[in-house]
């Protein structure tokens, strides 16, 4: 073979490899995107599932502090309202907001509570706080899983060079569940 | 003249993929830095040395048992402190950690005590929150544990929780436990990763004329690089079973579930 047929067969060679390795990069990156869009999406749906879990659980909670403290119809009606809107939303933004509200006046309601011995003797009572306690854990649990889920698709579409592929396909960074500083302090259940 | 421009753009060439690799080293290199778990032993892991060996050996027969007969891996923990972890938490990362019950399944429970925070949790698996409501677990704290966990007795309290908890997994099972020792062999497998061996052969095919010049052996890292970059990179992270012997660890997830008390 002469020189110029070698040095022709390298350079072919080399476009070769370059339009490779541009389209398995673009390949890799695009569904590494949707997949973890996809992830964010399936650990939404589990903090969903525990949302709900804790919304069907209010009334029945409610009715029974209510049988006890008759005396304290703000908190409850607060309660009961923030479940309301919890009810009404729609959009995810909307979602965290009205169930950061019910965090808080929950928390406030757990406060409340403690000031009557009676009631936290009940067993139908102790069984649904501990059904409500365990709601709230799992809440947390699928909110961090949610965040963390989150946290690295972010991190991932805004790195360069992902984030000109991301510009590209139209991929947009995902909401975190942050909660409010007043339902942190929620006091843990004691007996 | 000619042989010198060669090994100038050689010499380039070499640079480009050194640089090349560099920045793709430091782009994989984005490991994690977490809290480390200790290891489980086996069903019964008391790090904090608060078991009798009788109470430990009982309840790894009838943990043993109950993984034989219902497939839910009841597993025991107990450690001395966990620092400034909260202890609910610290449960369920723990739990997730060893992959307790077989993944997809994730049957299984974490009875976990935290001796100086004076904690102790029941964690239950995505699997058995049906059979063991919250709520349920919190009685089963409140009648057989915390009273004995108040009084120093922590052999017999976490026995008791988990004496009910094989109970309650039995009944639903419908089947009887004996109590009896059993052996028991590991019940799941790695987890193995097929890979696709076409990019491999396509890589082959490329780089075997390249080897014959001596531009192309001064591409090769550079192109070996690009391959690995481009391609999906998924890390598989396989999950084995280990634990002397008990097969309960395989993966398996909770979802923060359960109950703790302070006693």
């Amino acid at each position: 073979m002469t020189k110029t047929g070698k040095i022709s067969l390298i350079v072919i060679a080399i476009i070769a490899i370059f339009l490779i390795s541009t389209y398995s990069f673009v390949k890799g990156t695009y569904n590494r995107f949707v997949t973890l869009e996809e992830g964010i999406k399936g650990a939404w749906a589990q903090v969903e599932n525990q949302l709900q879990r804790r919304y069907d659980l209010i009334p029945n909670y409610v009715e029974t502090v209510k049988g006890y403290a008759k005396h304290e119809r703000e908190v409850l009606i607060q309660v009961t309202e923030a479940r309301a809107s919890v009810g009404g939303a729609k959009t995810v933004q909307d979602k965290i907001q009205a169930n950061n509200q019910l965090s808080t006046a929950l928390s406030r309601l757990l406060v409340v509570v403690e000031r009557y011995p009676d009631l936290k003797a009940n067993q139908n009572f102790i069984r649904l706080q501990d059904e409500l306690a365990g709601t709230e854990n799992r809440i947390a649990v699928e909110r961090m899983r949610y965040n963390e889920a989150v946290k690295v698709f972010n991190i991932r579409i805004r790195s360069f060079p992902d984030n000109i592929l991301a510009n590209m396909f139209g991929f947009k960074e995902a909401a975190f569940f942050k909660t409010p500083e007043e339902a942190k302090a929620a006091p843990k259940v004691k007996f | 003249m000619k042989k010198n421009l060669f090994l100038k753009n050689a010499g380039r060439l070499r640079f480009l993929s050194l640089i090349c690799g560099l920045i793709l080293l430091a782009n994989l290199g984005t490991a994690k830095a977490e809290t480390k778990y200790p290891k489980p032993t086996g069903a019964v892991n008391d790090f904090a040395g608060v078991i009798s060996p009788d109470y430990e050996r009982k309840m790894e027969s009838l943990s043993h048992e109950v993984l034989e007969k219902t497939g839910t891996s009841i597993v025991v923990a107990t450690m001395e402190t966990i620092g400034d972890n909260d202890p609910d938490d610290y449960a369920n990362r723990l739990y997730g950690d060893w992959g307790i019950g077989k993944k997809g399944e994730d049957k299984g429970v974490l009875i976990f005590l935290a001796v100086r925070e004076r904690r102790v949790r029941i964690e239950t698996g995505y699997g058995v929150e049906g059979i063991l409501p919250d709520g349920l677990v919190g009685e089963i704290l409140d009648k057989y544990v915390t009273p004995l966990l108040k009084t120093g007795d922590y052999g017999k309290g976490l026995a008791n929780a988990m004496i009910a908890v094989s109970a309650v997994v039995a009944k639903a099972a419908d089947v009887s436990l004996t109590g009896s020792p059993t052996i028991s062999q590991p019940v799941t497998k790695r987890a193995r990763r097929g890979g696709s061996l076409f990019p491999l052969l396509l890589l082959l095919f490329i780089m075997i004329p390249l080897l014959g010049t001596r531009q192309g052996r001064a591409i090769l890292p550079l192109l070996l690089l690009m391959f690995l970059s481009g391609g999906g990179r998924g890390g598989g992270s396989g999950f084995g079973s280990f634990g002397g012997g008990f097969g309960g660890f395989g993966g398996g997830m909770s979802g923060g579930g359960g109950s703790g008390r302070s006693f």
